[in-house]
């Protein structure tokens, strides 16, 4: 008969799962009831943290839609579309073709039917209602010419527009200092977004070093034992990061909820109304925008309060 | 062997006050002294600088041959697992009975230390200072003699080599701050050095240790145990 194999626990093991129930008794389970217990003098950097965090999480959104639109714009910016006469006669159409086929300015020149740009217009948001009782067809036919640079279009659609084939009313779809207008709002709304964040960021890391500064007081006694008896200087400093990392991770959570759910909203009011509100903005977006803010969070609220403990607390 | 405890020509200031000048004296292990002198002498001055919470303006402190004058802040706690603390308020967490005063300072010197091994080791020295019976009471349910044993069996749980105790009588009766002094005596019996700072002319002259006088942040007189007569500074004072 054979008798029962008895695995006595590894002395090595034993002691790492001592050391772990020990570090997370006193640092994550006490700060944890520290915070619980300190929420009243917490507040108010959870209410900054997470303000900050909000508007960052929103602006965010918006800056990247904003990109998305720029980076959609310069990719426009490359096509001209030169619009052709209804009338236009076909000998005057085919050397206007190879006038631009022959142009060393464009890589390629595609041509559109009217019955194409129909077709085409008929995919756009909040255009197939207009094409279904259009009648006539009102969309002239084009050449779609991909320009070799962004800066030869003007000149292009300058030399095009008296071509005998070309519409006189709206010869092409250049449209001078578009895009430039475009690149100039997103360099100004970058830099304006990023000035309001830090000011923010300032007041929520002073408000969050303030509230780790009042729950030094409150423990004095108890942090002057620690350091006394000779606990090592990250058992006493740990569970003010973990108190701050709490902090940020409350308002983390919050401000990436409501992120999410600005962002998830935005999509679907996007594709309910058949409309490109926030181009570029999908709903991965939106959830790798709500993380980003819980991250920056977490960083932000250890950050915050490290930097109280080293300004307020003595070894 | 070389002495636990070593001062060499150290001086503190504190701006323009000076409140030890060119101390040098050396404790050995197992050695009992007495740290006295009037208020400002600078005693407590000089029990920091044992355990390191502040650091000399000039001279050498060696502790158990540890440099304390010269050693970094990140490594201050290591030092001070070496020297015992008491001090003349207790400094016990109220929220904690006297068992579980003395185990969290086991366990946050040392987190290798389980529960049970820190309540058996919390225990032991609480029985060892006479308080074995009153291991659940906390500290507000204890007179000030027995606060002073708990902060004394805290103070030796881990072992420390030396131990260092500021006015460890200052809050309490004749007869209370007697009974602490021989628990203290006894525990130099048992190769811990211990170094006290009091007021206590009483006890000083009965025990009969070594007494090292402060005057005006100088040692002024070093007197060996069992010749302990007139003490200048309370003439004096």
């Amino acid at each position: 008969m054979g008798g029962q194999v008895l695995r006595p626990a590894f002395p090595g093991r034993r002691t790492l799962l001592v050391v772990i129930k020990n570090a997370v008794r006193y640092l994550v389970r006490d700060a944890a009831r520290n915070w619980v217990r300190n929420l009243g003098s917490t507040a108010p950097a959870l209410g900054s943290m997470t303000i900050l965090l909000l508007l960052s999480g929103i602006a965010g959104l918006g800056w990247y839609t904003l990109r998305s639109a720029t980076a959609r714009a310069s990719a426009d910016a490359a096509v001209l579309h030169v619009y052709l006469r209804d009338d236009a006669k076909q000998a005057d159409v085919d050397t206007l073709r190879q006038n631009l086929a022959g142009n060393p300015r464009v890589v390629r020149v595609t041509y559109v039917s009217k019955a194409d740009a129909l077709k085409k217009a008929a995919r756009r948001p909040g255009l197939p209602d207009l094409t279904a009782v259009a009648d006539p067809n009102p969309f002239p036919a084009s050449f779609d010419l991909m320009v070799r640079s962004v800066q030869d279009v003007g000149g292009l659609a300058g030399s095009v527009q008296h071509d005998p084939a070309v519409d006189p009313l709206l010869p092409t779809s250049y449209e001078p200092g578009a895009y430039q207008r475009l690149q100039q709002l997103l360099t100004w709304v970058g830099v304006a977004g990023l000035v309001l964040m830090l000011l923010l960021a300032f007041v929520a890391v002073t408000v969050t070093a303030n509230s780790v500064r009042a729950a030094i007081h409150s423990r004095r006694d108890e942090l002057m034992i620690m350091q006394l008896v000779g606990a090592r200087r990250w058992m006493v400093r740990g569970p003010f990061l973990v108190e701050g990392a709490l902090t940020g991770g409350a308002a983390g959570i919050i401000a990436g909820l409501v992120t999410l759910i600005v962002g998830v909203s935005v999509v679907g009011i996007g594709a309910a109304n058949f409309a490109q509100i926030a181009p570029g903005l999908t709903t991965g977006v939106a959830i790798l925008a709500g993380a980003v803010v819980l991250l920056v969070g977490v960083g932000l609220g250890s950050g915050s309060s490290l930097l109280g403990v080293r300004r307020h607390l003595e070894t | 062997m070389s002495p636990l405890l070593e001062f060499y020509g150290v001086a503190r200031s504190f701006g323009e006050r000076v409140a030890l000048d060119d101390v040098n004296f050396a404790l050995e292990r197992g050695e009992f002294a007495f740290l006295v002198g009037p208020t400002g002498a600078g005693k407590t001055t000089l029990l920091k600088l044992v355990n390191r919470e502040i650091r000399p303006t000039a001279g050498e402190v060696w502790i158990d041959g540890v440099a304390a004058h010269t050693l970094k802040s990140t490594r201050v706690a290591e030092l001070r697992r070496r020297v015992g603390v008491v001090f003349q308020d207790f400094k016990l967490l109220p929220r904690l009975t006297a068992v579980e005063n003395v185990s969290f300072g086991l366990q946050v010197t040392d987190l290798r230390i389980s529960d049970q091994e820190a309540l058996d080791r919390a225990q032991d020295a609480l029985d060892a200072v006479g308080l074995g019976d009153r291991a659940d009471a906390f500290p507000a349910e204890l007179s000030g003699g027995q606060q002073q044993r708990v902060a004394i069996a805290r103070a030796l749980a881990p072992q420390p080599p030396m131990l260092v105790a500021d006015e460890p009588t200052g809050n309490l009766d004749l007869e209370t701050a007697w009974q602490v002094m021989t628990l203290l005596q006894d525990v130099s019996r048992f190769g811990t050095a211990v170094l006290v700072a009091t007021h206590n002319v009483e006890i000083v002259k009965r025990l009969q240790r070594r007494v090292l006088t402060l005057v005006e942040g100088r040692l002024v007189r070093d007197q060996p145990a069992g010749r302990v007569g007139r003490l200048a500074w309370a003439v004096k004072s």
